[in-house]
């Protein structure tokens, strides 16, 4: 028999800063809040590894600034298919631009000098600009000093991912939200076998969401097992 | 918002991703009229981007949701006809074109200058590296088109190039007020000459820029390669430095090292004054540190300034980024900005500035800048071609690192103290005296800690 299939649907991971937990970064979250709100406020430069809220918080900028009555606009440059350049240097037209992943163009001479060029007309234009990467300006390939300089010059707030315990609640909350239960031995499995970064362990919480539905079976280690596998 | 167009938000928030969600959707306005759903794109990548991935999935959503086939259109701008958000200080800027804007504003009529009034000579902080800028950008500005003529300001980035051009097209405003004073980037020279060539109104282009009495260009290191902008910029030059019309320049380095810039234009560079902008010193860096906390509003004392201007030698947007990222955290603890809590805040930023800056960096840094080997530098050999380098190698790891003169003569090979501070005495004595020693020793500063 064909298992049923779920639908289409995901529950949309929500990204608003009252779904993010802090742990030891509230200067940080509240540096980019202010940012999205209020035109006035200094520009963020955010520097964190890998699952450690950068995009939830870009995320969560763009939205709080739509509800300030602004426009905003996110632009993943990690992901991003196509003329990275051109994306950025096409990016105009809203109060707030939040741009994730710049390490990603470090070293593209194009797309860096587009970089270059939109800082300088979102500055003269009075608009918002936020970024993220793996590390501070200076620790980047960037080759281009001006914008390195210019990256330096905002305020830097640095990410450190959650603690495990934090990471536990973070993951059970999530799942109940989805129905799921996770329990102690599927967490203590999960560390210590698949992924420790709450990016991915989210990640992996929509792929359990919609194959638990479609076995209609309770999450266990096996199940789990099972599931990776087949990734 | 339109309630249809909510319902469909949160029907694709359901079957997209977050990130595609407020990259291309969120971004949207909406207006709803019996005539169909319009949506505004903030720009025409965003619009054309839209029409290719989503377009249809919205059509059918909208078509579920009201039952009928009602047509969604997509248009570049807002739904409002909001203008663009106006500058911090519109009074005195330009303001950009009402929605829609374009993706590259093109340079606008002479009569908008540009400038930025908080940049004002008064809010200058002098030093030995800038104080002959500062001097020739206020001759200038009293005595335009006649003092000294291009005035180029050249050194590297975030070193106050800006601030000095802005404040000299101010002052010049300020004794001048019917003066037509005009401050671009280099950048939007490019691309409004570009766009006059796609419209083909050249002669509209060319009027604007030989109208005004002094031009005012930023960064012009990024014409080099343009071969045609290099070309339209000679002739605006000539123009205006025929008609005695004053032109300010800013470049990352010293013009005639520029490559890719035309040998006629660089010889018209160096008609005028060119002035060197160095890096601040420790005392300068002091300064600027206070000068601009107090702008901000901020309490910092001269211990937590010099601190800072100890620790972060690069560049003043440096020193900018650690009193941002200071003014956050004061701000959100409401605590007073110590000296202990400044290296507390700053341990992550400090220290990778005093980590790029070691004695096995600066010596390899140094080699290479002369050319010489590495193991001949640490080595007795005593030669001239040797000695000046390693000299110069010792001078900057007592400048730039922590480390005593004893530990610094151990790492060279196992030296004396006092070879060091021979070596430190004689570079300072050279510098003072040696322009191009001076250049040097600027230089390898900036590689190393820039």
């Amino acid at each position: 028999m064909t298992p049923q299939l779920p639908l289409a649907l995901r529950w949309p991971r929500r990204q608003r800063f009252e779904h993010f937990h802090p742990g030891d970064n509230a200067v940080a979250v509240e540096a980019v809040r202010a940012a999205a709100v209020d035109p006035s406020a200094p520009w963020v430069f955010l520097a964190g590894p890998l699952g450690s809220g950068r995009t939830h918080l870009l995320i969560a900028a763009c939205q709080a600034a739509i509800d300030a009555g602004r426009t905003a606009q996110y632009l993943p440059l990690a992901g991003l298919r196509g003329s990275r350049a051109v994306a950025i240097r096409g990016m105009a037209g809203s109060d707030v631009l939040a741009i994730d992943d710049i390490d990603s163009i470090a070293g593209e001479d194009d797309a860096e000098h587009a970089l270059f060029d939109t800082f300088n007309r979102y500055r003269a234009d009075g608009c918002t600009l936020l970024f993220s990467a793996t590390g501070a300006p200076v620790s980047l390939d960037i080759a281009l000093p001006d914008l390195r300089s210019r990256l330096g010059s905002l305020t830097q707030a640095v990410l450190k991912p959650l603690a495990d315990a934090e990471r536990r609640g973070v993951l059970r909350e999530q799942a109940a939200a989805r129905g799921i239960e996770l329990d102690d031995v599927v967490l203590d499995w999960l560390f210590a076998h698949h992924a420790r970064d709450l990016g991915t362990l989210l990640d992996l919480l929509d792929t359990l969401d919609r194959a638990s539905l479609a076995a209609q079976r309770r999450v266990t280690v096996p199940f789990l097992r099972n599931l990776l596998k087949d990734d | 918002m339109s309630d249809l167009w909510r319902r469909c938000l949160e029907r694709l928030e359901g079957e997209l991703s977050a990130e595609d969600v407020h990259t291309w959707l969120m971004p949207l306005q909406p207006r709803e009229d019996p005539t169909g759903l319009f949506l505004y794109a903030p720009n025409p990548y965003s619009l054309d981007t839209v029409r290719e991935q989503y377009l249809v999935k919205i059509q059918s959503i909208v078509e579920h949701l009201t039952g009928r086939a009602l047509p969604v259109r997509l248009e570049v701008g807002s739904s409002g006809g909001r203008p663009a958000p106006m500058r911090p200080a519109s009074a005195t800027h330009a303001s950009t074109p009402a929605s829609p804007r374009a993706p590259e504003a093109a340079p606008e009529p002479p009569h908008v200058h540009n400038l930025d009034p908080h940049y004002t000579f008064e809010t200058f902080v002098e030093g030995k590296s800038n104080q002959l800028g500062k001097a020739a950008a206020m001759q200038v500005a009293m005595n335009p088109g006649r003092a000294y003529n291009p005035l180029l300001l050249y050194g590297g980035t975030g070193l106050g190039k800006t601030h000095l051009m802005h404040a000299a097209g101010n002052l010049l405003m300020q004794n001048n007020p019917g003066a037509k004073v005009l401050y671009l980037r280099s950048e939007q020279f490019v691309s409004g000459m570009v766009k006059a060539l796609q419209q083909k109104n050249m002669d509209d282009f060319k009027r604007r820029f030989r109208s005004v009495d002094a031009l005012l260009i930023d960064d012009i290191q990024f014409f080099a390669g343009k071969d045609t902008t290099q070309e339209e910029f000679f002739h605006t030059f000539n123009a205006l430095f025929e008609a005695k019309q004053q032109i300010i320049l800013t470049c990352d380095r010293y013009p005639k090292e520029l490559d890719k810039l035309e040998p006629r234009l660089k010889s018209r560079l160096g008609w005028g004054l060119s002035v060197a902008i160095e890096p601040p010193d420790f005392e300068t860096r002091a300064a600027i540190l206070l000068s601009k906390a107090a702008d901000k509003g901020m309490e910092v004392s001269e211990d937590v300034a010099m601190l800072l201007a100890r620790r972060i030698r690069s560049n003043v947007r440096d020193l900018e980024g650690a009193l941002n990222t200071l003014a956050a955290r004061a701000n959100f603890y409401r605590k007073p900005i110590t000296t202990d809590f400044a290296e507390e805040t700053l341990r992550d930023l400090l220290n990778t500035h005093a980590q790029a800056v070691t004695v096995p960096n600066i010596q390899k840094t140094v080699a290479d800048y002369y050319q010489v080997r590495l193991s001949d530098l640490l080595s007795k050999r005593r030669v001239r071609s040797l000695a000046r380098p390693r000299q110069v190698a010792m001078a900057l790891s007592k400048e730039l690192t922590e480390h005593s003169l004893p530990e610094i003569g151990e790492a060279f090979g196992g030296r004396d103290h006092t070879t060091v501070l021979h070596a430190c005495r004689t570079i300072r004595g050279f510098c003072e005296k040696d322009v191009r020693m001076r250049q040097d020793w600027e230089q390898l500063i900036r590689i190393l800690t820039g």
